[in-house]
């Protein structure tokens, strides 16, 4: 992964992207984010798994969207305005994660994060890179090559 | 429930904790009962500048420690019926961590008893705690819209508190300390954070009350850890169980290792 800038070698400045879900702010690589879209109709796909909420036509490319709350064992929530999905690329793979809303972009510095506690023994917990204090509120980094294992990546690849 | 019923239920608790005690050492009738000072502010550090902390419990006492910690009060609010926890559930990790730590062999002795200490006594749930003051940290006030949860985590994973002094893991107390005994009210009226010296970890807590004196006699070890292996003893005079931090904060951080300063916890005890 590639910083999106360096102002030094030992403490490189990173840019996130941060988006909300459940009343709690999450952090993505913004070198890993192609896009942000409002949300419109998902068409859901017969037999995919629980977390694919269906695809939807990008551009004329069908992109597959996840169902973030879901994945990470957070509550459904109803769709609303400020509703997005993010478009991102891991391995050169595109999907789309539904999002409660998108905030803003930070910077951090790589000294500013701290590890998340590692005492989890739920999937979920894997995707939690590490946290940090912003602007008076803890936000979440999420590790989003590990949002799915290797498995789950090549059933979307085949969706 | 009865009021005998309700001592029957605490008596009950506290039989158990001492189950695994040993019966060679006796305990004796106490001879220092309690700090005239304010151990508590002179060993703590308790940020005035996070939260204001009114809290009389942080005051030195002034009661009468004859009369047993735990009020009628608190008796009337033990637990009824017990809720117990799977303890095959992923989120139960005490018993897998209980034998990543070495236990016999360590356990049986604590090197910060072989004076007389102070303790800090609080509240989980109805069950009165005590811990030797060397091992704590700061005592914040618990804010639960102040907790950050992290997805994934076990049940007793309540969320990370900002503090100065950094950012805190905090523990849900009453699901390690007695989770047989656990029920979803117990989670309800948290009011305190104590963090482990040493540690990124805190310890939620619904009352914090005083410091207390103790003789090493006046505790009846155990040396058995095979269970409960964060239970140091039990101080019938005072109705407690006391807590060993270290091996508490080594069940903790046993699968969290690198975010905890283990050594510093030891050193310090």
């Amino acid at each position: 992964m590639k910083n999106s800038s360096a102002h030094s070698a030992d403490d490189p400045i990173l840019q996130w992207v941060t988006f909300r879900l459940d009343n709690e702010t999450y952090g993505i690589n913004v070198m890993q984010v192609q896009e942000v879209l409002r949300y419109s109709e998902i068409a859901p796909v017969p037999g995919a798994p629980s977390y694919v909420l269906g695809i939807i036509n990008l551009r004329g490319n069908v992109v597959t969207v996840i169902d973030t709350r879901q994945r990470f064992g957070l509550e459904p929530a109803e769709i609303g305005d400020n509703t997005r999905v993010v478009i991102i690329e891991v391995d050169k793979q595109v999907i789309g994660i539904l999002v409660d809303s998108v905030a803003e972009v930070v910077y951090l510095r790589q000294s500013e994060m701290e590890t998340a506690p590692n005492v989890g023994n739920k999937d979920a917990a894997k995707f939690i890179q590490g946290v940090c204090n912003k602007n008076g509120e803890l936000l979440i980094l999420v590790e989003l090559e590990k949002m799915l294992n290797e498995d789950e990546w090549s059933e979307l690849d085949s969706l | 429930m009865s009021k005998d019923t309700q001592h029957a239920a605490l008596q009950n608790y506290l039989d158990e904790l001492l189950d695994d005690a040993v019966p060679e050492m006796q305990v004796e009738p106490a001879l220092s009962r309690v700090a005239q000072s304010n151990p508590v502010q002179s060993v703590l550090h308790i940020d005035p500048s996070y939260k204001e902390l009114t809290a009389p419990a942080l005051t030195l006492p002034q009661l009468a420690l004859r009369e047993p910690l735990i009020s009628e009060e608190q008796i009337s609010r033990l637990p009824v019926s017990i809720g117990r926890l799977d303890t095959q559930d992923e989120d139960d990790v005490q018993s897998s961590a209980v034998a990543s730590v070495e236990t016999e062999a360590e356990l049986g002795k604590v090197s910060w008893a072989d004076s007389p200490f102070e303790c800090l006594l609080f509240d989980v749930a109805g069950l009165a705690l005590a811990v030797p003051l060397s091992a704590l940290g700061t005592i914040y006030r618990f804010e639960a819209d102040e907790l950050t949860p992290l997805f994934g985590q076990p049940d007793w994973f309540l969320g990370i508190l900002a503090t100065p002094q950094g950012n805190l893991k905090v523990l849900e107390t009453a699901r390690w300390v007695m989770p047989e005994r656990y029920t979803a009210g117990s989670r309800d009226n948290l009011k305190y954070v104590i963090s482990i010296n040493g540690c990124d970890w805190g310890l939620a807590v619904h009352q914090v009350r005083h410091a207390i004196r103790l003789q090493p006699d006046q505790v009846k070890w155990r040396t058995q850890r095979s269970q409960r292996a964060w239970l140091a003893g039990t101080v019938i005079e005072h109705m407690c169980a006391l807590l060993d931090l270290e091996v508490l904060a080594q069940l903790i951080t046993v699968k969290d290792k690198p975010h905890c300063a283990i050594s510093a916890v030891t050193g310090k005890l």
